[in-house]
């Protein structure tokens, strides 16, 4: 069946809300979809009067010419797909549970806020908060897979739970606060403040910076680093990082009590 | 009928509904893979004593194991679940865990989820370290050489136990030879295992025994030394039985291992001395399984 493919008429005055999209189980038709009713500024629209609508598929959703106005795609998505072209606002893919939820394009704040599972691929820049708490929990992400191509900005992954996290460009300043476990990939460059107040989990980075503050650990071998870069490129469909490439290990910080594991990629 | 110059019997093999695992065990190399794998499935030949039947499957190349490194299944098979749960979790933990390298993760995918290493990671003694991926759970257990790695749990599946043919030949060294054939033809063979020594059982048991408390005994219809005296079902010049046992997840599966075990014979030098092939079976009535050898032949 086709996927509904969604396309905005005209740019808005005011933000959009596009939770409809993922946030009513209730749509099971594109008729239905197309009679969800949008709040914008103090007016009401239907779905066909802001969008051109075509396709049948509503499990399998592209959003083509995305502007950054449309804010909440992918809102506690559970078993769909959408795909947008374009930048996108703030909070995408917010406490999802499941599907894929790929983004070609930047988007802004609070992208993979306490995300419960599934996966979001941005292919391109994300704002501050990447996931980050949502207003009503205080932990972070507790599972799922997020890759981001290009740069994160400040405050990203706080209190993260659980979950998987490849960043390919560079990190903001206060980053991995608070983080409580979890695995994180970083290629690019950290920011200030990296990793405050962290309990434990796994982070991987080519940057050096951080690990002045942690324990040099022995060469034991760790069956799990090579296992879990193999099956991280295998759900990437890439290879993330070479798998004979040397990682030192620093485990626990040298003045906090914490378990923190950071294996560092040796250039 | 006659397949390529062997007599096949008109009979058949009964088999009986069982419950089955797969694990994928690794290691640096093969030499300490198969090692944890020997001393795994050692003292698993059948279920009337040994709790569960196990073998290893085939070996697994670099590209096939969840970790990069050489390795092998093994199929496990069992009667119940709970037997067959405490049978794997004893077995990883005395002979996998044990084991210099290795590494231990499910290979089966249902919905009947058995732990694997959901109560080994309290080895870690508060050490050990649980990591999330593609909704599996997996365990980082600290141990002298590094680190064991183990997936939280793995899944039960219905299977089958017992599909057998019998090799009768004019004596014991050809019959082997036969058999080590047969076994050799089948081992990389994808969802089954011959879980005797080598592959192959030269003690066939009958069901229950002139004394009570035994409910099984030799079967004495396929003893060459009791023809004399028995009801044998041997001819005059069958002087040695052996007997291939093979558990599968599939019905197909074991067919199939039984018709590439019997080219095999066919094809080899040996046949000359192989007097037919038979099959073991209870008349019929206590397995739900029956793979007719001239059907599967065919």
């Amino acid at each position: 069946m086709k996927p509904v493919t969604l396309k905005l008429k005209k740019k808005t005055k005011f933000r959009l809300d596009m939770s409809f999209l993922s946030c009513n189980p209730n749509i099971t038709s594109v008729e239905k979809l197309k009679s969800q009713i949008i709040f914008n500024g103090k007016n009401q629209y239907k779905v066909t009067e802001l969008f051109f609508v075509s396709g049948f598929d509503v499990k399998n959703i592209f959003i083509k010419s995305a502007k950054d106005i449309m804010d909440n795609i992918g809102k506690n998505m559970d078993g769909i797909n959408i795909t947008v072209h374009g930048n996108v606002g703030h909070s995408f893919g917010k406490e999802m549970k499941s599907g894929v939820l790929k983004l070609y394009g930047n988007s802004l704040e609070h992208t993979a806020s306490g995300i419960k599972g599934g996966s979001i691929f941005v292919f391109g820049n994300t704002g501050d908060y990447l996931c980050g708490k949502p207003p009503t929990n205080n932990t972070g992400i507790l599972d799922g897979l997020i890759y981001i191509k290009g740069n994160v900005g400040n405050h990203s992954i706080q209190r993260m739970r659980r979950g998987n996290i490849v960043i390919e460009g560079n990190i903001g300043d206060h980053s991995c606060h608070q983080m409580i476990s979890g695995s994180i990939i970083i290629k690019g460059k950290i920011g200030k403040n990296f990793c405050d107040e962290i309990k434990r989990g796994t982070i991987i980075i080519k940057d050096k910076k951080i690990v002045k503050n942690y324990l040099l650990a022995n060469n034991a071998e760790v069956n799990f680093i090579k296992f879990y870069l193999l099956q991280i490129s295998k759900w990437l469909g890439k290879n993330i990082l070479p798998l004979n490439k040397n990682l030192i290990r620093y485990h626990g910080h040298k003045d906090e009590n914490n378990l923190c594991e950071i294996f560092l990629v040796k250039n | 009928m006659k397949y390529k110059g062997i007599q096949i019997e008109n009979t058949f093999a009964e088999a009986f509904n069982m419950k089955a695992s797969r694990i994928i065990v690794t290691a640096d190399n093969l030499k300490w893979a198969k090692n944890a794998c020997d001393s795994f499935t050692g003292f698993a030949t059948s279920v009337i004593a040994c709790g569960i039947e196990a073998g290893i499957e085939k070996q697994l190349n670099k590209t096939e194991t969840p970790d990069g490194r050489h390795g092998y299944s093994i199929l496990l098979f069992s009667m119940s679940r709970s037997v067959l749960e405490k049978q794997l979790e004893t077995r990883v933990g005395q002979c996998i865990l044990t084991c210099p390298t290795t590494a231990v993760f499910s290979g089966i995918d249902s919905d009947d989820v058995i732990p694997l290493g959901k109560n080994l990671k309290y080895f870690g003694d508060g050490h050990q370290i649980s990591k999330k991926i593609n909704k599996k759970r997996f365990w980082r257990i600290p141990v002298m050489d590094g680190e064991f790695l183990c997936e939280e749990s793995t899944s039960r599946v219905p299977a089958i136990g017992g599909g057998n043919f019998l090799v009768l030949s004019k004596n014991r060294s050809s019959c082997l030879k036969a058999c080590e054939v047969a076994i050799d033809s089948i081992r990389n063979l994808s969802n089954v295992i011959t879980p005797f020594p080598g592959g192959v059982v030269r003690s066939g048991s009958k069901v229950g025994s002139k004394y009570k408390t035994l409910i099984a005994s030799t079967n004495d219809a396929f003893c060459p030394t009791l023809k004399s005296i028995t009801k044998s079902s041997l001819a005059n010049n069958v002087n040695c039985v052996m007997e291939i046992v093979i558990n599968g997840l599939h019905e197909k599966d074991i067919s199939l291992a039984i018709k590439k075990s019997i080219q095999a014979i066919a094809g080899s030098n040996i046949k000359k001395d192989i007097v037919s092939i038979s099959a073991g079976n209870y008349g019929g009535k206590l397995g739900q399984y029956h793979f007719h050898l001239r059907k599967i032949m065919k």
